[in-house]
Formats: structure tokens, sequence, C-alpha cells
């Protein structure tokens, strides 16, 4: 019960912060000097009446404080508009996050199930050679820009002729039965997911294992060994329990990501994704998209805050006790 | 000295490296791009197809070798895919060409010639230049089965067209003193198009394509915003109704257009069998150039047009490659430096230009000056890696009615400096230049940053300007601003352009030449601006524009527009710099490739078939 009422509250109280972040970002886009209609109006055959046309369809003749009310009427209503080329905003999104969705989920499984054992193990194993091979290829892993590492990765598949160039399926994808089709997928999505995971196992490996050695340095942990308790029940029972609080606010981040963390990689890679289209929205001005995608980050931003603050609330007494 | 030995081994281990990354037997690109050039472009074609009658249908009959079916082409499209199918909304060339494979157009343009050559229709006649009748082909039909007659040439241009449903562009363009032309039904395969006088692009602008009445007649009642959704990317495949060659497979965003072969079109080859050769199209969707490369190395797409630095590269390894490389001869586009001439002042009676650098501008010495210091050969080899040619005339180098009796003229600095003297201009110290009043000859350059090659063509026309004397504020600015500044404000001293026009039809810059075009950008009026300050070479300008196009012969149009390219030459409103070459790559597999210097590679799609290579 008392759960449920620290949800809605944080629930309310995202609402002004939702209503700022959409006025920001609406005035910044607007206020930049891109104009949807410019290659238009540099192009010979096009007449004044047809750029006169074009400027009331997207409603740029209004004055932007009304243009803004007129947005934020229909995204309360659940409508989020049509792009400049008049397609249905939620149809381009809804075709693209599936495909994001996969890819990254891939990722965060993986990074997960493999960074956090990583920096339990490197912890444990502090300073033997084992953790220090770990460090330097984590800080390599940490040091190559995800771009750079995904252009590389772009050539080997160029050049080695064993990976697709980019992309998701095969152009003969719908001929193919379940098994091919998943191998399909498998081999597309291989690179990308491969950049992603070296990248954010780096940071995550990093992070567990300095906060697992953090608490094994603390006194209760002495005390525990003192008393003669197993080493396996020390650092699993007593050290691990108070080293997860900062992984749950990571994974809470994480949730936030999933929509747009993976953008320079899926451009990068030609993936069909959120990223491209997002970056192309914003280069041609299209408000109605961007300010969907934004919102959208914001939301997610939120929710992820939130699932994190209700984990911390379920793992640690001593939040629950405060909240 | 344990340590010197380290030191010495790493240099000997490190020299051995950079040793095996230089390669001698690559000759410098510049002098390989000219052998490039050089190779003669010659572009043969087989016979124009024929119109043929077998069992009550009119065919139309390829000419070119028979080859084998079956197959697919891979290609490509830069950017974000299509963003309609429906060809009568479609604004974007990406959509456009997709939307022209689906719906066939009544005429076509010869790639030899530019002449127009029957498609959908089967032929067309006119005495006047004012009355156009056009016959149908007989049994042949839309890919739902039904007939394509008359009626839907009638509602697509009453309905559509006329009614000013979708992209107007063809609307206003065929609009005469403003009235629309008359579109009438004779039998079921005849159309009878009606204009008020001769108008020679007419016959260019009905080469439109036709809707299936009997689908999209319900949709025009239902108004705009209803038409310019249907036929969207969401629509299903299965639901088009179209006339193409090919028809819609899949579309899947951000990755692919696929299109499957149209079993029963109208296309014959010399056999009789019906075309198109290849079972299916995909367009792959890729997002920039980069990525384009990478996909015709990795062997995921067949044809890739080459650009600038590419090219080099491509050609070392085309003998021992399963690529061929077409030299398609100059590109429609048109690079230039357009000098603002505008002498009127804004709202607040302020003159656009200063009127300190007016007095220069409209000098036309001045402006002879800065044409003969450019030095375009330069800008060929260093910008445009020397796959380019130097530009003097408004109309592109591949046009019909190119004007070829304008020569243009090489470097010149000691002529620009004796025509500037000639004009009152005078030198001080440091050969700094002053007009005659001792103001120091000093003006802003504008393009568009991020355009790579436009940045670097404003260094160079700023270097070989203050060889001059002048001095060149160059300032790339955010595309849009320069927009904002060509169309709207009007505060711009010269900026480096480039327009894209059209091979055929020089009447498609009227906007640009015309004194009252929305892109006259040297001496832009504003719609309050009444009163007629034509510069003299202007009205001349206008003149031929309004004429040329009631002409009704070539030879007549080719006297006028000769004169309106050497009016251009002569009065440099505009100063021309380069066209660029277009070479394409395309795998032998591909046969009837037939390069054309107007409509490109695959032009021809019916006819081009995969043999084994």
């Amino acid at each position: 019960m008392q759960i449920l009422f620290y949800i809605l509250k944080r629930i309310l109280q995202t609402i002004p912060l939702l209503i700022l972040v959409s006025i920001i970002s609406f005035f910044i886009i607007r206020l930049s000097p891109v104009d949807p209609l410019a290659e238009l109006k540099l192009n010979p055959s096009i007449s004044k009446e047809t750029l006169k046309a074009e400027q009331q369809r997207l409603g740029l003749d209004k004055p932007l404080p009304i243009q803004y009310l007129l947005w934020a009427k229909s995204f309360v209503k659940g409508d989020l508009g049509v792009t400049t080329t008049g397609e249905k905003v939620s149809v381009k999104l809804a075709e693209r996050i599936p495909n994001t969705l996969l890819l990254t989920i891939i990722v965060i499984f993986l990074t997960w199930s493999v960074g956090v054992p990583l920096g339990i193990l490197a912890a444990i194993k502090w300073k033997t050679p084992f953790d220090r091979i770990l460090t330097v290829l984590t800080s390599i892993g940490m040091a190559i820009p995800s771009f750079f590492f995904a252009i590389l990765m772009l050539i080997f598949a160029v050049k080695s002729g064993w990976f697709p160039v980019g992309g998701l399926t095969s152009y003969n994808y719908d001929d193919m039965n379940f098994i091919q089709k998943f191998f399909d997928i498998a081999h597309h999505l291989f690179l990308p997911v491969t950049v992603l995971f070296t990248l954010s196992l780096a940071g995550l490996q990093r992070q567990m294992r300095a906060n697992l050695l953090d608490v094994l340095d603390s006194d209760y942990v002495k005390f525990a060994r003192a008393k003669g308790l197993s080493e396996n029940k020390v650092i699993f029972k007593h050290a691990l329990r108070n080293a997860v609080n900062p992984m749950i606010t990571l994974l809470g981040f994480e949730f936030s990501s999933l929509l747009s963390g993976a953008a320079l990689t899926e451009f990068v890679f030609q993936y069909p994704g959120l990223g491209r289209l997002i970056l192309e929205a914003v280069l041609k001005s299209d408000i109605n998209l961007v300010m969907a995608s934004l919102m959208i980050g914001a939301v997610m931003l939120v929710v992820g805050n939130l699932i994190a603050d209700i984990l911390l609330i379920l793992t640690d007494p001593r939040i629950r006790a405060k909240a | 000295m344990k340590r010197i030995l380290y030191i010495i081994l790493s240099i000997i281990f490190l020299t051995i490296c950079l040793k095996a990354c230089i390669k001698r037997d690559i000759p410098p690109k510049e002098r390989l791009n000219n052998r490039i050039l050089k190779t003669d472009v010659t572009f043969k074609f087989p016979q124009e197809s024929r119109n043929v009658v077998l069992g009550g249908v009119d065919y139309l009959q390829s000419q070119a070798p028979v080859g084998k079916f079956g197959g697919e082409m891979v290609v490509s499209t830069i950017g974000e895919g299509p963003k309609t199918f429906n060809p009568f909304t479609s604004k974007d060339a990406v959509s456009s060409s997709m939307s022209g494979l689906m719906f066939d157009s009544l005429f076509t343009i010869s790639p030899n010639d530019g002449k127009v050559i029957p498609k959908l229709a089967k032929s067309y006649e006119t005495k006047d230049g004012k009355k156009y009748i056009v016959h149908l082909r007989q049994g042949i039909k839309w890919s739902d089965g039904k007939p394509i007659t008359a009626d839907d040439v009638v509602f697509t241009w009453n309905k559509i067209i006329l009614a000013g449903l979708g992209n107007t562009s063809t609307r206003d363009a065929v609009v005469i003193d403003g009235k629309l032309p008359k579109v009438t039904k004779i039998d079921n395969y005849t159309v009878k198009f009606e204009i008020l006088k001769p108008f020679s692009p007419f016959i260019r602008l009905i080469s439109v394509q036709i809707a299936p009445k009997h689908i999209f007649e319900p949709v025009t009642k239902q108004g705009a915003r209803a038409f310019d959704m249907f036929y969207s990317t969401n629509t299903k495949p299965d639901n088009f109704v179209t006339s193409g060659a090919f028809r819609l497979k899949e579309y899947k965003a951000a990755q692919r257009v696929v299109f499957e072969r149209n079993s029963d079109y109208y296309m014959l080859n010399k056999k009789n069998q019906k075309l198109p050769y290849l079972d299916k199209i995909i367009y792959l969707i890729v997002g920039d150039l980069n990525n384009e490369i990478l996909k015709f190395e990795g062997h995921e797409i067949d044809v890739i047009s080459l650009r600038g630095s590419n090219v080099a590269p491509y050609k070392i390894k085309e003998a021992d490659s399963d690529y061929k490389i077409y030299n398609l001869g100059a590109d429609t586009g048109t690079m230039f430096v357009a000098i603002n001439l505008n002498p009127r002042r804004n709202s607040e009676n302020k003159f656009y230009v200063d009127p300190k650098k007016q007095y220069w501008f409209s000098d036309k010495d001045f402006r002879t000056a800065i044409d003969y210091a450019l030095d375009r050969k330069n800008m060929v080899q260093n910008i445009a890696n020397g796959l380019a040619k130097p530009l003097f005339t408004a109309e592109s180098l591949n046009s019909i009615f190119l004007n070829t009796k304008i020569k243009g003229h090489e470097r010149n600095l000691k002529k620009a400096k004796e025509v500037l003297i000639n004009a009152g201009f005078k030198y001080g110290n440091n050969k700094k230049l002053y007009d005659k009043f001792g103001n120091r000859v000093e003006f802003d350059l504008y393009t568009n940053a991020g355009n790579t090659e436009r940045e670097a063509i404003g260094v160079m026309v700023k270097q070989d300007l203050e060889d001059l004397g002048m001095r060149v504020n160059f300032k790339p600015v955010e595309f849009n601003t320069l927009v904002n500044k060509m169309t709207t404000t009007f505060d711009w001293d010269m900026i480096i352009m480039g327009l894209t026009g059209s091979p055929l039809e020089p009447h498609d810059g009227l906007n640009v030449w015309h004194s009252k075009g929305s892109l006259h950008l040297f001496n832009q009026r504003t719609e309050d601006d009444k009163k007629d300050d034509r510069f003299t070479f202007e009205k001349r300008l206008d003149e031929i524009f309004e004429s040329a196009a009631l002409q009704t012969t070539f030879a007549s149009r080719k006297k006028l527009y000769d004169e309106y390219q050497q009016i251009v030459y002569d009065e440099k409103p505009f100063i021309y710099l380069y066209s660029p070459v277009r070479m394409v790559a395309v795998r032998k597999k591909f046969r009837n490739i037939y390069p054309s210097q107007l409509l490109g590679i695959t032009y021809n799609i019916e006819e081009i078939y995969k043999d084994k290579y």
C-alpha cells in the first residue's frame, strides 16, 4: 500500500518535469535556424502557391507559442501528429522501436550476465594477474569510441566477407524458413552486438568491481571473516547485498537507454532502428517526430528511475524505512 | 646498452612496416583521372522500340538483343527511403523514381536525343501545337486485370492533376496565361489535350503517369488529406493496382524495397516474349555514401555511382574485377558564383546591398574581371579530382539546347587587372584594389556549411580574387540561413550555389531567369516590387523566356535559348565554374546496359538481363 502511494506520488511529480522538457525542446528546435522547407524553396519548379500551402499544412504560419499549444493538445490526446512528409509519427516509430529493442535488450542481457560475474570475480581476485589482465582489457574497451569501433568492425566485415555490411535482414528474408530467418538475424546482429557489448561491458565490470572492493574493505566484512564464516558466505551473503545498490540505480539508467543508447552504433551499421530515424528528423527539423522521440526518451528515463527506486526499496531495508 | 638495442630494433621494425604500406605501382591519381576522362565517351543505343499488334493487343517491342529471363538486380538508395508510393503526391526524387517503376507514364524520353517516345501511350499527333491527340494501347491492363483506357487518362488529369491534389508542380507548369488545359475523351483509346496557344514544353508535361480510375476515384472524393495518405508506404503490397514493369513486393522501413516482375507487361523482346527479364529489383536503403561503397565492395549491391576521389581506386581494380565503369559525361548539376545586383531597398528603407558595393557589382567590367580571375582548371583538378569539366554556360553540358559557340576562356589575371583599371579601379600600395572613390574592394562570399565541395570552391575563389587585390570574407553558413538570405532578406554579396536543371527543357529555368521568378537570385524582387527597374539584359531574358516556350520547332527554340546563354555569359550575373562528370560502376553480369548521358544507367530496366559471368 505504502509502495503504491509512493509510485503515485512519483508519477504526479513527473508531470511538470515532462511539460518543462517538452517546452524546452520545442523552442530549441524551433528557434534553431532549420527550415523544413529550405530545400523546396531552392527548387526552381516549386511555385509560391505550393510553398504557402506547405507552410499552412505544417502550421509554420502561426506564432511559436500557438504552434506549441497545438502540438501539446494533440499530444495529450495521444495523437503524435504527422511528419513533414505526411506520414503518421506513431506508425514510423512503431516500425523502428521493435528493431531497436531487439538490439538493446540482447546487449543489456549479455553485458549484465557477463559483466556482473566478471566484476565480482575481479574483486575477489584483487591484484592477481587475472584481475590485472581484466583491467587492461576493460580499459581498452572503455577507451575506444563506439563509432570508431563500429567502423573498424564494418571494415572487417567487408574485407573478410564473413559478415553482412550492416542492416538487419537479407533481401531474401521473406523467402526463408524460421530457422534460416533466425540465423539471418543473428548473422546481422553479431557485429553491432559485439561493439555495444564490448563497450558497456567494460563500464559495468569496473563498477561492480569497485563497489565490491569498497564493501570488502569495510568493518563488518572483516568482522564476518573474524567470526569464521566461510569466504563464500562472507561475499555472497554479506558483501554482495550491500554492493549491489549502485548497480540497481545503473539498471534504471540502462532502461532509459533502451531506445536511445545505441543510436551511434545503429547509424554506423545502418541498423533500421530509431537512431537513424531521429537523426534525419533533427536534420530536417521534423518537429513532430523529434518531439515524439524526445518525449519517449524523457518518459523512459523517468520510468527507469522509478523502477530502480522501487527495486531499491525492495532490496534495501534502510531506504524502505526512509520512504 | 640494452635499451639502445631495443630502440634500434623497434625502429627497424617500424621502417619495415611502413615500407610494406607504400604502394609503388599505383599511378598518381590526377594522371589516372585525366586518362579516364579522355577515354572517349561514345553512347550506342539499340534501335528504338516499335509498336506491334499481336492478337489485338498493342505491344511495345524492344529492339535490344534478346536476353535470358530470371535473376535479380540489387541497387541502393541513399537516405531514408521512399516517403510514399503514390506518384501524384511524391515530392522527393526517391519516392518519384520508385513510383515511376510501378506506374508507367504516357511517354518517355529517348536516351539518345531526348525526343519524346511512346510508353504507356501508343503515339501522339499535333498539327498546330495547341491540340494534342494521344492514342492509347488497346488491350493492355492494370495489374488487377481491368483495361487501361482513355477514362483513366481523363480522370487522372481532370480529377487529380488539374484539381490540385497532391504535388501540384505539374499543374503549376501547365498553367498558360492563367488557363488550365482541357482534357477530353474522344473514344475509349483516344484522348485530346487542348491549350490556348502553342506551348512547346507541353508534350513533356503531359507525359506523366496515369492512375487507375476505379481505384483512385473514391479517394479523390474524400479530399486532399485522404489523397495525401493514399498509397503510402504503409499500404499492403497486394493492394497496389499498377501499370509498370515491376510491382511492389515488400517494403521494410530503413532496410529495403523489393519489386517483383509484372508478368503481364506490354513490352516484348524480339522473340515476342513478355519483358521484363529480371524477376526482382531490390533497392537497399543505405544511410550514407560510405555505407553504399562498403556494400558495393561487399558484393551486396550491383550498381554504384562513383564520385570524385572514389573513381581512381575503382578504375585501378576494374581490370580484374567483376564490374565495369561507365563514363556518363557531364552532369546536369551546375556550380556557380552568384553576384547580388539588387539595387532596391527593403521595407525599412535600407538598401539590401551596401550602395558602395552595388556600384561595383552592377559594373559589368567588375564581373568580367572576376570571371577572368577564376581558375576553373585548378578547381577541376583539385576539388573534383579532375573528374569535371569547366563550365561557362547557363545550360548544363549535356543539355540538348547547349550553346556550343560559347567556348569560354583560360584564367587570365593580366586581362582581369586591365579590365578593372579601365573601369576606374585603382591599385594602391601592397597591390590592394580600391574603387575610384577610394573605397577598398571588400565583400562577403557565402556558401552552405557542411557541403565540403562548395567550401573548397569558396577557398579557391577567395584565393583567386585576392590575387586581383580584392578582399574576400569567405563565410560558410548553415544551409537554411543561406536559403533565407537568398529568398527573403537578400542581404548577401556573393554566393556559391548549385542548381539542377533539365537537360531537355530550358523552360524549367523560368523561375531563375525571368525577372518575376521566385529564384531570380541575382536581382530578386518581392511581390511588392511593382516598379519596372529591370536591367536591359533582364528585359531581353524575359522576352526570350516568354517567347521561346511558344515556338513549336526545335530550331527556332534553339536560336532563342542560344541567345539567352550568350547574354548570361556576357553579362555574368552568375559566373559558372564547372560540371562534375558522372561515373557509374555496374557488375559485368548485367547485359543490355546502354548508358545515356540524359537518363543514366537503369532507365531501360525492362531490357536489362542477368547473364552468367
